[in-house]
């Protein structure tokens, strides 16, 4: 029942501990840290010298129940009576009630006046038994409520809202500059957003103008080349370096629109068939890049236009296209950049061939290799 | 304490009279409580109080509750302290010299979760639960 200056240190080290078990994120780890130091000091009291950490933690948590559980009940009486604000009675009440599993005097007289309740009568006693101990700690008032700077209305700033149906207690428009600065960098589909969203939500317009995209790219979407396969896998790739412009991979000539070309019935069929995992592709791309590779898309577009002499031609050069994918996904990457510039025209697809049985070799080789070793088991052994 | 009483009898016979008896009771109750310091501190309720949605403007109602709930929690405590004492102690046996020196006491899950089954809280303790070592038995050897 002491309470001296060593048992009170004793208490600075307890909740020095429960301090560092910071790791663990909960709301309100300093009510909880102080719910803990009030029950060990009301564990003293009653007569404990020691307690397990887990306990005591249950202890102070079963505390923090209850008063919840008072606040709660409390409240339902006063709403029930018609109020928002509580008072004693219904306080009392609510102790009634978390009271019943104990039994109380008088607790099966219903109509009893609360002012007189055996709940009461209880604490009347408990107190003057009690010693008055008051917590260890001065604490200040928590949690602290800082102060929200509200938004400036247009009421505020005594500015016109810019159009009648927008009324003056909505908060006023940002800084127009501020908006152009930023839709400088993405036009296009983008600016007619600009004006309306304020800067701070920059990326979720640029999720809006490629939200938007896909219609725009249903147009052209007839007119593309078969590279738009290799192009889907290498700009997914590139997603991450998108924010440099530099580093980003070169966009398709598909990506704009082509409206000079006209493939052959046959062919765009097949692009029809094509056209879901396209626009797979194109969900996946950022379209912001689209803007900053203008330049390489017209020089892109130029050269197909030079390499299409026939409609033949295209047909023939999109198999090898196709193949390329395929190679990609395999080990042949070392061979691929320097045959990216050759794959214009018939000739091409020879080497191509001829790179593939390079590659036959190669892995006739290693199927050499893996049936002798079959054969030598020993020798795998020794490996 | 006594008042009270004699004025629960009375509220029989004579109900109006007892009535403003009652009522000055509890104003005065609630009078006394702003003498009075809980150990659980105003604060600590008002924020829970506030979560739980009641509001009040009233000290004396958050100091209520205060009491309350250190009522409750000294009840359970003191329960609990009663099984500890009841439970003969062949625990410990390598430490039979420092328990007959002085018997801890010392508030453990096993008390605490019989104490509060009374009170209608339902405690399940894992069996392989290894609280921290540093707890219970340790500041005692430590102090000694």
């Amino acid at each position: 029942m002491s309470h001296g200056g060593g048992e009170s240190g004793r208490l600075h080290d307890k909740a020095g501990h429960s301090g560092k078990r910071k790791s663990r994120v909960s709301g309100d780890e300093f009510a909880r840290a102080i719910a803990k130091i009030a029950v060990a000091q009301l564990c003293e009291t009653v007569g404990y010298q020691s307690f397990q950490q887990s306990a005591l933690e249950k202890l102070s948590d079963v505390t923090t129940w209850y008063i919840r559980n008072m606040g709660k009940t409390a409240q339902f009486y006063a709403n029930l009576a018609g109020r928002t604000e509580g008072n004693v009675f219904d306080v009392i009440q609510g102790m009634e009630e978390l009271g019943l599993s104990q039994g109380f005097a008088g607790a099966s007289d219903v109509d009893h006046c609360l002012a007189s309740s055996g709940i009461v009568t209880e604490i009347v006693q408990y107190i003057g038994k009690a010693e008055d101990i008051p917590f260890v700690y001065s604490i200040p008032p928590f949690p602290v409520a800082r102060e929200r700077k509200p938004v400036q209305t247009f009421f505020h700033i005594c500015e016109e809202s810019p159009a009648e149906h927008i009324p003056a207690w909505l908060p006023a428009f940002p800084d127009p500059q501020t908006c152009v600065q930023l839709s400088a960098g993405n036009e296009g589909d983008a600016v007619f957003n600009a004006d309306k969203i304020e800067p701070a939500r920059h990326h979720l317009k640029m999720d809006m103008s490629s939200m938007n995209l896909p219609q725009h790219f249903t147009t052209c979407i007839g007119s593309e080349g078969p590279s738009s396969f290799t192009f889907g896998n290498s700009a997914r790739a590139t997603q991450g370096t998108e924010s440099n412009p530099f580093l980003a991979a070169p966009l398709q000539f598909g990506e704009k629109e082509v409206s000079h070309l006209g493939p052959p019935v046959r062919l765009s069929e097949e692009e029809a068939v094509r056209y879901p995992v396209e626009q797979n592709h194109i969900m996946d791309n950022h379209m912001s890049v689209l803007e900053t590779f203008a330049p390489a898309i017209e020089a892109m577009k130029s050269r197909f236009c030079d390499s299409e002499e026939g409609q033949k031609k295209v047909l023939l050069n999109q198999r090898p296209a196709v193949q390329f994918k395929i190679r990609v996904g395999k080990n042949s990457m070392a061979g691929a950049p320097d045959l990216s510039p050759q794959k214009i025209g018939i000739e091409n697809i020879s080497e191509w061939f001829g790179k593939d049985s390079e590659n036959d070799d190669k892995k006739r080789r290693a199927e050499k290799i893996l049936k002798q070793s079959i054969e030598n088991p020993s020798e795998l052994a020794q490996l | 304490m006594n008042n009270m009483n004699s004025s629960n009898s009375q509220q029989q016979q004579q109900s109006s009279e007892a009535r403003h008896d009652d009522d000055a009771v509890l104003t005065e109750f609630l009078a006394s409580l702003m003498d009075y310091t809980p150990t659980i501190p105003d604060e600590l309720v008002e924020h829970y109080l506030a979560k739980s949605g009641f509001q009040c403007p009233d000290v004396r109602l958050v100091r209520l509750v205060a009491v309350a709930t250190q009522k409750f929690v000294a009840d359970v405590a003191t329960d609990a302290l009663q099984q500890c004492k009841a439970r003969p102690a062949p625990v410990v046996k390598d430490k039979r010299d420092k328990q007959q020196k002085e018997k801890r006491l010392v508030l453990t899950m096993e008390d605490l979760s019989k104490a509060l089954s009374e009170y209608g809280v339902n405690m399940k303790h894992q069996e392989y639960f290894a609280d921290s070592p540093s707890t219970g038995m340790d500041p005692a050897s430590r102090e000694e």
